[in-house]
């Protein structure tokens, strides 16, 4: 069961992911990118990382995925002009791709990882709670790179404030704590003055 | 009869009973969806000192109108589904059901009475959250896909604004953690064991508040439906939708306030806990103990009770302005709930009776 | 603990036919008969003109990186909630310090007027 859920699940990574490169429609692209999140979190959950599986939906296909949907949604994309350096670049990229295919499979197997040398964990119990776990030891035996993520986070609000925000001094707005604290002589001015007479 | 039908239920392999029971459990979801609208419309018509519809019955008699969501059902059904010129066909297709996909598979983890659940997941919370964060797709993709410009406008406004309130949403549940100290949904409740003063809204009641209206303006309802909004952008994001494919979103919207309704209920007003729990008195009563004793009836009333007030709502407010409803998601709801979460902290530990006593 | 999630699976998948099952339904029952005007996407009346694919405000694509950035504290806070009475007072301390360096880059950008919706 859990093999074949795997194998499902591994092949509609792969599927998606190559339809994320080949697609020409850039939002439909996001989709399957948004199909591949998905279905890798699915694999992490039959490696019982329970809490990282779901949050890779939380966090990635909820909220990165939508920002790239805005950012493509709103691009004009001209793909004739995209194209128009295939051919001229071909030389170089699959010079590249070669290389990258050469070092990966190099790299991936268990036995560069040391892992020929462990054997596989043996499945929890169904009480068991991975996010327990992760939170004994997050806040307490990884305390200093916790901060440092909150400090990257930082960074992060900072950069994006300067790179996006854009002040716009015409645009006209209202402000509710102005209206609120209005008073009545800031708008209203009483004259006192002598009936005239009719001429 | 009844056990017969267990016993063979527990024959069966375990896919084909999950699928059976999820059917049992959709078709009453679906009825009541379909009777929440004749339900909002009944009671915004009272609100409003008018009748709500009163024609539609069944077999010659009027019946108040409760045939009146069965013959819209039946209405939508045999409309055109029109697809615009210059739309994205597949995505526009598609968009309705990543609507209602999520808002259906969410209530997985929902548990009705104690160990009644579909999925006794341990992260039952964050699934919940991780899953209704995915519906803004639909929202999103219908707007871009439909090649119209109010529901272009529809769908931006909702998703800056959806995103806005998930956050709000999620430190308030975090204050639902910290209080229960599980993701799991069944152990929150039981977190809140004993009568009406163990619930959670006590303690947590700023949460609570940002919680609801959070949900509020996250199934895009009155006064946060700026994304429909009727009298700036026609119908906002699903303009172009009509038929079934309208019928759809329309269903993932209420099926989305009955979750919410749930969600508020089970984390912070103990979910099937009955108020009068532990008072032996009440619920040692011959023929109404059973009904005052906890029980997936008191589930019920409360989230009946949170629909009456989503209802309630919409008779009541004017639509906000937009500026107003970011300023009110980022400024208001989310410094409230980080100083509510740390005042939480320290009460849970320091162990404030009854919550967290010893 | 794997077997807790099937129900999860097969809900969401029945959740996905549901969804299905009705549009299919939708285009079995109902008529198709398209006609230019009918197809034309609504303005008002008016013919529509351009495409309705427009440039966005900068402003969406800051919310939602904003929106990125506290999505993030929020997942790390999940864990730190639900070991509060293990971990005690110095994990309590720590998620302080994490949440002051936050409220720090919270208030700078309401300061900026980034919250600010013109």
């Amino acid at each position: 069961m859990e093999q074949i859920l795997f194998y499902i699940f591994a092949t509609m990574v792969v599927l998606s992911a190559t339809m994320v490169i080949t697609v020409r429609n850039p939002v439909r692209a996001v989709l399957f990118l948004v199909v591949t999140f998905f279905c890798s979190s699915a694999i992490w959950l039959l490696l019982e990382a329970e809490f990282l599986a779901i949050v890779l939906v939380l966090v990635y296909v909820g909220a990165v995925m939508v920002l790239f949907l805005f950012v493509v949604m709103m691009l004009d994309i001209n793909l004739a002009r995209l194209r128009e350096g295939f051919t001229r670049y071909l030389p170089i990229g699959a010079v590249v791709v070669i290389m990258l295919a050469i070092m990966l499979g190099m790299l991936v197997g268990p036995e560069h990882f040391g892992l020929d040398k462990f054997e596989a964990p043996a499945r929890q119990a169904a009480s068991y709670s991975n996010t327990r776990e992760l939170g004994m030891v997050l806040y307490t035996v990884y305390l200093y790179p916790f901060e440092i993520a909150a400090v990257i986070l930082l960074v992060a609000i900072v950069a994006a404030i300067a790179l996006t925000l854009r002040r716009r001094p015409q645009t006209k707005y209202q402000d509710p704590d102005i209206q609120v604290a209005v008073q009545r002589n800031d708008r209203l001015r009483m004259v006192k003055m002598d009936a005239e007479k009719r001429k | 009869m009844i056990d017969w039908v267990i016993t063979t239920l527990g024959h069966l392999p375990v896919v084909v009973r999950t699928v059976i029971l999820i059917a049992l459990f959709l078709i009453p979801l679906m009825l009541s969806v379909a009777y929440l609208t004749y339900a909002e419309r009944k009671i915004i018509g009272a609100m409003q000192v008018r009748m709500g519809p009163n024609r539609v019955g069944f077999f010659g008699f009027s019946l108040w109108g409760l045939g009146q969501p069965i013959a819209d059902a039946v209405k939508l059904m045999f409309k055109e589904i029109i697809i615009p010129t210059g739309a994205n066909k597949y995505l526009f297709i598609i968009s309705p059901i990543l609507s209602i996909a999520p808002a259906l598979a969410a209530w997985a983890v929902i548990p009705f009475d104690k160990g009644v659940v579909f999925a006794d997941i341990n992260a039952g919370l964050l699934y919940v959250l991780a899953v209704t964060s995915i519906g803004v797709y639909g929202v999103i993709i219908a707007g871009w896909a439909s090649n119209s410009k109010y529901a272009l406008l529809g769908a931006m406004r909702s998703a800056a604004q959806i995103v806005a309130y998930e956050i709000a949403m999620g430190f308030a549940l975090v204050g639902v953690l910290m209080a229960a100290g599980s993701l799991n949904l069944g152990e929150i409740v039981a977190a809140q064991k004993g009568n009406i003063g163990h619930w959670f809204v006590w303690p947590l009641l700023p949460l609570f508040v940002v919680y609801f209206i959070s949900g509020v303006a996250e199934t895009n309802r009155a006064p946060f439906d700026v994304a429909e909004g009727e009298s700036e952008i026609v119908a906002g994001f699903h303009v172009e939708y009509s038929g079934m494919a309208f019928a759809v979103f329309f269903l993932a919207e209420y099926a989305n306030m009955i979750l919410i309704s749930g969600l508020a209920s089970i984390l912070f007003l103990g979910g099937w806990l009955s108020p009068l729990a532990g008072w032996d008195a009440a619920t040692t009563l011959p023929l109404i103990g059973p009904i005052l004793d906890s029980g997936v009836h008191w589930l019920l009333i409360k989230i009946s009770f949170f629909l009456f007030v989503f209802l309630w709502l919409r008779a009541t407010f004017p639509r906000y302005r937009y500026d107003q409803i970011m300023r009110l998601g980022w400024k208001v709801f989310i410094p409230i709930t980080i100083v509510w979460l740390i005042v939480v902290g320290i009460a849970v530990l320091a162990k404030l009776p009854p919550w967290w006593g010893a | 603990m794997l077997e807790n999630y099937l129900p999860v699976l097969i809900f969401i998948c029945v959740g996905l036919l549901v969804g299905t099952v009705m549009i299919a339904l939708g285009f079995v029952l109902a008529p198709h008969k398209p006609d230019s005007e009918k197809l034309s996407p609504y303005e008002c009346g008016f013919e529509a003109f351009e495409d309705a694919r427009m440039k966005f405000d900068v402003r969406y694509y800051l919310v939602a990186i904003l929106f990125i950035i506290f999505d993030l504290e929020i997942a790390f806070l999940f864990p730190w909630a639900i070991v509060l009475k293990d971990i005690g007072l110095f994990g309590f301390l720590a998620m302080l310090v994490f949440l002051g360096i936050l409220v720090v880059g919270f208030v700078y950008e309401w300061k900026k007027g980034a919250l600010e919706w013109e």
